[in-house]
């Protein structure tokens, strides 16, 4: 059972190139809100801006009954293998090929939660455990950043609205989708928790090289600010 | 840059991909001969042509069927297991 009194550092804290100016704890986790003064901020968030959402809440399920159990529960799904939609409440649901799903929760919503304290039990349905890193990306210049690290074309063109790509981006595989969050085109990208600090290294590097850089999580969710 | 076409994720670079081996049928260890089960462990078929091997995609973790010709290293087609009747 969660011991709700601890705070787990983020995959990524120990990556940090330039120490966050604002530390808060989301969902039991430590995660860097701001980096620098707001100003240096928004400027570099309009190139690039990189920031660690690995605190959101999310849950995994597999299993050739998964989509029954999913529907149960009254979890809009996606009807295509490799795509995602958003629910009501902002959480986005990935169907990561035929029968494997993840769950990933907006700061405000709670479906990842409630399906945890509920596990499945029927045959053919396994939870998949998550210890993800998980990141935001977007800006003017994101395009350039993805296509030095990433050999498919993430253009708004090549990846479709709903799809989602099982890829590698800098050598480590990763899961790759485009939302528009706010009215703002971004990527969000998960890959495994023990190379947090070396992808958030690699991004932030070229980022840096492009005139962004690392931001803080309250810089996409007001709500966290 | 050398391509694979998974059947799950679609065409992708050979670099997100890794080699499983031959796909060999096993024979029965209680009905064969002890000489079939020594060829099935020990043996391998090393001549080059038209093989069916496994691969794994490893970004999503997709196991698959490629027919391969080791010969002229052009992949014929990919399948998941099970499903060759389907392609």
């Amino acid at each position: 059972m969660q011991n709700t009194s601890i705070i787990q550092p983020s995959p990524i804290t120990y990556g940090h190139i330039a120490e966050p100016s604002k530390i808060g704890s989301v969902h039991g986790m430590a995660v860097a809100l701001k980096f620098g003064n707001g100003d240096e901020e928004s400027k570099r968030r309009q190139l690039i801006g990189i920031a660690d959402i690995s605190c959101l809440s999310r849950f995994g399920v597999k299993g050739p009954n998964a989509v029954q159990w999913l529907r149960a529960h009254k979890v809009d799904l996606p009807e295509e293998r490799n795509s995602w939609v958003a629910t009501s409440s902002g959480a986005v649901v990935l169907r990561l090929g035929n029968s494997e799903f993840l769950i990933e929760d907006s700061p405000t919503s709670s479906l990842a939660p409630s399906l945890a304290s509920d596990p499945p039990k029927m045959f053919g349905v396994y939870t998949v455990r998550r210890s993800d890193a998980s990141l935001v990306l977007s800006g003017s210049r994101v395009q350039e950043l993805l296509a030095e690290v990433c050999t498919l074309d993430l253009s708004e063109k090549a990846l479709g609205k709903n799809a989602v790509v099982m890829t590698q981006v800098a050598g480590i595989s990763a899961t790759v989708l485009r939302q528009s969050l706010n009215g703002e085109t971004v990527y969000r990208l998960w890959c495994d928790g023990t190379y947090g600090t070396y992808m958030w290294h690699t991004l932030v590097e070229i980022a840096e090289e492009l005139g962004g850089g690392a931001v803080g999580l309250s810089s996409y969710f007001k709500e966290l600010a | 840059m050398k391509l694979i076409n998974c059947p799950i994720n679609g065409v992708r670079p050979v670099s997100e991909f890794v080699f499983g081996g031959e796909l060999r049928e096993m024979p029965d260890p209680d009905q064969c001969s002890d000489a079939d089960w020594a060829t099935y462990v020990h043996h391998r078929n090393g001549a080059p042509g038209l093989k069916k091997e496994w691969w794994y995609h490893a970004p999503s973790g997709t196991w698959f069927i490629a027919e391969r010709n080791t010969m002229t290293e052009e992949i014929v087609r990919t399948y998941l297991f099970g499903q060759e009747e389907e392609k």
